[in-house]
């Protein structure tokens, strides 16, 4: 018992010195040869991960480096785990930009990350472009601009979709609250009234998230006289919600959903889809075999990357990302990087609706559906389905 | 006089390691890397929050596991707080931040007044989860708009953040310190181990469980205003009832009512996730590594902390005891010293108390009358009735079964519902507590051991004294009864003299009655015939009066002038010892007992 | 409101059938098992691996899965009767603590965090009361919470084993002394309370969230509708599941308390609990 104890302390101790680095250990960025430093903040670990988004960069990175690189410059990218811990998140863009001197942020997907490090990202000077962002900071902020369209301007598209398309009346709107999205989400229901001069029949912003059980949100719903739900819930939370309408009987429902459903285990999952689950796809739909997403897909399936749309994100953002160093004369620094990416003309990719500039928010989903008894999305468009601008 | 005994010494000497930390921490501040720096915050952060759950469940015996929830209350105070600008900067806050947790700690820690161990545990943990859910709905104050919490002026680069936080950390650890060596401390470890105990002694026991709440919770509160501070725009998501289980366990296994293993507690929450990650490892694996240690603690009845001081201690005691050898002390600490003894006192079997007509024309310290206590339809007491003059020692004995526990249990209150009046000093204790007795003056020891094993002698004798003592009475009186010095641990002390601790410290408190159950049980023969000298000595040297229980007769007859024999719960006879003994309705009872016949 | 009060009966028959494993533990092995929904869940998780990875058909791979759940209960128990037989249940339970946590994380590592496909075995309505649907499950739970409370009741009082086991709970030593197993049989106890947890979540799983966190925190409201019996009454666990389900179903369909509404459920059981327990101010033996 001594000498484990002793043992164990020495262990730790020891452990402990030996990760402490001290003060400006790391040189990075600069100079001819040297690799590119990029990196990204994700939530890897805990219940909500998205991994695949940090995961497809990497892979486009590492094509890129296997063809010669940037006239045989190397990127050398770094992602990290934040377990969707506002401290963690923070500390991991500090260890990013400021230990390892990044010269830009691509490809991260965590549920805070935006939020936390605007501020600090504005102060170094350094831009990020997420794969997939999730919270308002990733729309609001002049210094993050992600690859994808966001949930707020999904939920638009959705209720859209709902009462133009499907001429969808009595749409009740069901929020998930967490952070500061309530303003955003409101505001995204304010544009679809703008249009279309339609309001909800209700909005509930109380449902919970993690919930094990939906059935007094989805009784009262039924009893308001709801014909569809436009929710936005994360991939358990929406399962829970149909299979509570499914226990209710309640099969003339027409689920408006967001993104973050769109996978081929939400679809394995859902068996019966009351009037159908509706959501507009953010990036070009992936569950059939077609050519838009081919490069992405092959790339994916060499490197054993999930197929999602997350996937889907982190690849965009890596691609439009080696678009702006192509276009770099001279030093590719953190400035000369910053200068690119803001100035460069707005790249076209089949897989997005709109071309991507920095500071642009798109606007277009695909919209596909998921029918009762069908386990698998289809698309129900023949276009991009689009905000109309102002 | 070592150097640890000083009085100046022992005060000054936690502020010298705490000046010594916070250069320490200056130090690494400007020592360590911008990304070591920031992690290091959210060491300091966790180890307040686990010198919190230190205090409620390593000392006070409380699972409580929901210290996270009140962290969050302190950074949604803080955030608050900062939202709308409130004058006094963030140190302010901080401590604002720190109160109202503690408020809600008092308001959580009210169910623990009836709801013991593993209840309380379910409570916290429901109150944590409706906690966090209701956290991520309403979100903390500034998040809507991303307004960040604002850091102290003098602080606010991540550097000198971490300064800051490694300052709280210091007052933190000192604040503990000096509460856990004082009365709050004391009271604290008492009432994890016995209640009644604790009540007996004249502590509130509602007040040392609340107090223990309230200070774990304002620790908690502290570290989640820290937290606020750190990210600057907080969320629930750091404040999950699973981080809180985490923390829980991490406490646990590292003993964290030790200030420096909280610390270290704290390090360890940081430094095993970075570990994982410098190896590559899946941060899940994170909390599988905190469960396997949890379950190896709480298997293993010992943490990490307690193990090392243990180490100590016995090299400790094994220096202390050969250097006694080497002095030539004879019999160790159990025999009492001669000097202190009356003048030509030997205790024989044949010794008799003699009645002091003097002391028996006093006004009566304790008047019984008509006692009677009912557990269903068995009468444990019927219609009792004697009384016992200021400054005399009356003895209560009778056959097992007879009701003499339960008459001590009623007279000192933890019976409330009995028939009968009981006064103390002409005073009706009627409606009182049991802590409101002793008190009032009435005190009792106990037939079991509840004497804390946790504590030092002096400790507990300050505590049950609950007057100031000086450091020579304490001593004499110790000396007096033969008990261990004041410095040594009770766990190091076999049972049957911490009992002699007990009696030793109930006298300090100079109470006007002192019951005494069954004193001399667990000491050996000549150890009886010591405690009877004493015993006898006592009304004359401290001026208290004395009811004793005892089934050793040689010490009862030698003791008490003064007899109540107790038999199914009526008084069959009570008076001075030779009428008492020659009653023939008491020979009947203990027929058998042929040394009385002489 | 009471359509409310009616949705919320399936929830409220799982706290139920947990609450009375809950209560069951505490009573007989003098233990509450914080990790009782979490060896569940994971029993669970290996039968939706063995059904859609493995290829087993659905009954075989539940069964599989519910003897898993069972078999990691009694090793918990295991560890319990061997190091901690003569502790409080106080450092019993929160021993419990640290399988809770490992379960999780082991279970994020192992089968990932998307949820877990589950094939339901029990599925659909059953019948209408007003605009609500009781449905199977509903039927299903609240029916296992009846059938296990009241069958333990008559296994405790009329059987040997029962005198057995309620030996074993008051004094293990003696028991020993007196001839009885103890080890075996307390070991047998967390392994049939660790099947019945796992058979009840894996009939309620398919119908309602099931990632791991939120199945493994269902020991929260559980061990809720179990403090109303003070862990000690199998009637009042059940009674407690069931009205604590009904009113979190009741409280969630009224705007006016959505802040504090998931404290209410939770508020009325401590105030119930209190109330009953008023005039113990002594904790016996302290």
């Amino acid at each position: 018992m001594k000498k484990n104890l002793l043992a164990a302390t020495a262990v730790l101790a020891v452990a402990a010195f030996a990760l402490t680095g001290c003060r400006g250990s790391d040189e990075g960025g600069g100079g001819e040869g040297a690799p590119i430093v990029v990196g990204s903040v994700n939530t890897i670990s805990g219940p909500a991960t998205f991994p695949e988004a940090s995961a497809a960069a990497k892979a486009v990175f590492d094509k890129f480096n296997d063809d010669g690189g940037l006239d045989g410059r190397m990127i050398e990218y770094k992602a990290l785990d934040d377990k969707g811990d506002p401290a963690s998140a923070t500390a991991a863009a500090r260890e990013i930009v400021g230990s390892d001197e990044a010269v830009a942020m691509v490809g991260s997907a965590s549920l805070i990350e935006c939020d936390l490090n605007a501020d600090y990202y504005a102060q170094e000077g350094i831009l990020s472009i997420p794969g997939i962002g999730v919270d308002t900071g990733c729309f609001d902020s002049e210094n993050i601009s992600p690859a994808n369209v966001g949930p707020f301007n999904d939920m638009t598209l959705t209720l859209l979709y709902g009462s133009e398309e499907l001429g969808l009346t009595d749409i009740c709107v069901l929020l998930e609250i967490a952070g500061s999205t309530r303003p955003a989400y409101q505001a995204a229901i304010d544009r679809w009234t703008e249009i279309t001069g339609k309001e909800p029949l209700y909005v509930d912003d109380t449902v919970p998230y993690g919930a094990s059980d939906y059935t007094p949100y989805i009784v009262k719903a039924k009893q308001e006289g709801c014909k569809a739900l436009a929710i936005n819930p994360v991939e358990p939370d929406a399962i829970g919600q149909v299979k509570a309408a499914n226990a209710q009987g309640w099969d003339d429902v027409t689920w408006l959903y967001l993104t973050s459903v769109y996978s081929e285990n939400f679809a394995k999952a859902i068996d019966d889809a009351g009037a159908g689950i509706y959501v507009p796809a953010e990036f070009y739909p992936f569950t059939e075999e077609n050519e838009i997403n081919a490069d992405w897909r092959s790339l994916m399936e060499e490197n054993d990357i999930a197929l999602t749309s997350f996937s889907q994100g982190g690849y965009l953002a890596a691609t439009y990302f080696i678009e702006a160093l192509k276009s770099i004369d001279g030093d590719v620094t953190r400035e000369s990087v910053t200068a690119a990416v803001k100035g460069m003309d707005p790249v076209e990719n089949p897989m997005v609706g709109d071309p991507y500039e920095f500071g642009v928010v798109p606007t277009a989903g695909w919209p596909i559906a998921l029918k009762s008894g069908t386990n698998a999305w289809e698309r129900v468009a023949d276009d991009w389905f689009r905000i109309p601008a102002e | 006089m070592p150097l640890a005994d000083r009085s100046w010494f022992r005060f000054t000497w936690p502020f010298a390691v705490a000046v010594v930390g916070i250069a320490v921490g200056y130090a690494l501040s400007e020592g360590l890397s911008g990304y070591f720096v920031f992690l290091a915050v959210s060491a300091v952060t966790a180890a307040i929050a686990i010198l919190g759950l230190g205090i409620i469940t390593g000392s006070a015996g409380m699972i409580a596991l929901c210290q996270l929830t009140f962290a969050a209350i302190g950074a949604w105070i803080v955030a608050g707080l900062s939202y709308i600008d409130a004058p006094g900067g963030f140190a302010v806050w901080l401590v604002l931040g720190g109160i109202g947790a503690g408020v809600v700690g008092i308001l959580v820690g009210l169910p623990a007044l009836r709801l013991r161990g593993v209840n309380l545990a379910v409570v916290t943990l429901g109150f944590a989860a409706a906690a966090d859910v209701t956290l991520v709905q309403i979100q903390f104050p500034g998040s809507a708009d991303g307004t960040a919490v604002h850091r102290p002026e003098l602080f606010s680069s991540d550097r000198g953040y971490f300064f800051f936080s490694v300052i709280v950390l210091a007052l933190c650890g000192l604040a503990v310190f000096f509460l856990q060596r004082g009365r709050w401390g004391t009271s604290w470890k008492a009432v994890a181990f016995s209640e009644r105990g604790t009540a007996s002694a004249g502590q509130s026991v509602p007040g040392a469980k609340l107090t223990a709440f309230a200070i774990s919770a304002a620790l908690g509160g502290i570290s989640g205003g820290l937290i606020a501070g750190q990210v600057q725009l907080p969320f629930a998501s750091s404040f999950t009832p699973l981080q809180s289980l985490a923390l829980y366990v991490l406490a646990v296994m590292s003993g964290a009512y030790l200030i420096d293993m909280a610390i270290f507690g704290g390090i360890l929450w940081v430094l095993v996730p970075e570990l994982l990650k410098q190896w590559g490892i899946k941060l899940d694996w994170g909390f599988v590594i905190f469960g396997a240690l949890g379950v190896q603690a709480l298997t293993s009845g010992t943490n990490l902390g307690q193990g090392i001081r243990n180490l100590f201690y016995r090299r400790a005691d094994k220096r202390r005891a050969a250097q006694a050898q080497a002095a030539g002390d004879a019999g160790g600490p159990a025999s009492p010293s001669p000097e202190l003894s009356p003048a030509g006192a030997r205790i024989s079997t044949t010794t008799v108390a003699t009645l002091d007509p003097v002391a028996d024309a006093n006004a009566p310290v304790l008047v019984v009358d008509g006692l009677s206590v009912e557990f269903g339809a068995l009468k444990a007491l019927d219609d009792v009735s004697f009384e016992v003059p200021a400054g005399t020692i009356m003895g209560l004995i009778g056959p097992n079964g007879a009701g003499k526990s339960t008459f001590v249990d009623a007279i000192s209150g933890f019976l409330p519902r009995h028939g009968g009046r009981v006064l103390l000093d002409g005073a009706d204790l009627a409606g009182m507590s049991p802590t409101r007795r002793a008190r009032q003056g009435l005190r009792r020891t106990y037939q079991q051991d509840r004497v804390p094993p946790s504590l030092t002698v002096e400790a507990y004798v300050r505590f049950v004294a609950r007057r100031r003592l000086d450091r020579n009475e304490i001593e004499h009186t110790l000396a007096f009864f033969g008990c261990p010095p004041a410095r040594s641990r009770l766990s190091s002390v076999d049972v049957g003299t911490r009992r002699l601790v007990e009696v030793a410290a109930n006298v300090l408190a100079k109470p006007r009655l002192l019951i005494l159950d069954e004193p001399a049980a667990g000491l050996s023969h000549e150890e009886h015939l010591a405690l009877a000298v004493r015993l006898r000595d006592l009304p004359a040297r401290f001026g208290i009066s004395l009811v004793i229980i005892e089934h050793d007769l040689d010490l009862v007859r030698s003791v008490c002038p003064r007899l109540t024999v107790l038999d199914f719960g009526r008084v069959l006879a009570s008076g001075p010892q030779t009428d008492v003994l020659e009653d023939p309705a008491v020979i009947r009872a203990y027929m058998g007992e042929t040394e009385l016949l002489q | 409101m009471i359509e409310g009060a009616l949705a919320g009966l399936a929830a409220g028959g799982l706290y139920a059938v947990l609450g009375v494993c809950l209560t069951l533990m505490a009573r007989l092995v003098r233990v509450v098992n914080f990790a009782q929904a979490a060896t569940g869940m994971f029993g669970g998780f290996c039968a939706v691996w063995l059904v859609t990875t493995a290829g087993l058909p659905i009954w075989l791979g539940s069964v599989i899965g519910i003897l898993i759940g069972g078999l990691l209960a009694a090793l918990i128990g295991w560890i319990a009767a061997t190091w901690l037989s003569e502790a409080s249940l106080t450092t019993r339970s929160a021993m419990t603590v640290g399988p809770l946590l490992l379960l999780i994380s082991l279970s994020f590592i192992l089968f990932g965090n998307k949820p877990q496909p589950f094939t339901p075995i029990i599925a659909g309505p059953a019948f209408r009361i007003g605009g609500v649907v009781i449905s199977q499950v509903t039927l299903w739970t609240v029916g296992m919470a009846l059938v296990v409370a009241v069958g333990v009741h008559f296994l405790l009082t009329k059987t040997r084993i029962g005198t057995q086991l309620r030996a074993l709970s008051e004094r293990p030593t003696t028991a020993e002394l007196l001839g009885i197993r103890s080890r075996p049989l307390a070991i047998s106890v967390w392994f049939v309370t660790g099947l019945i947890s796992a058979i009840v979540i894996i009939i309620v799983a398919p119908s309602q969230s099931n990632d791991a966190t939120s199945l493994s925190m269902l020991i929260v409201p559980a061990a809720a509708a179990a403090l109303l019996g003070g862990f000690r009454r199998l009637d009042l666990a059940v009674v407690g599941g069931l009205v604590l389900g009904m009113l979190s179903g009741l409280v969630a369909q009224i705007d006016e308390v959505a802040l504090i509404r998931n404290f209410l459920p939770f508020l009325f059981i401590v105030v119930l609990l209190l109330w009953t327990q008023r005039k113990e101010v002594w904790d016996a033996a302290r």
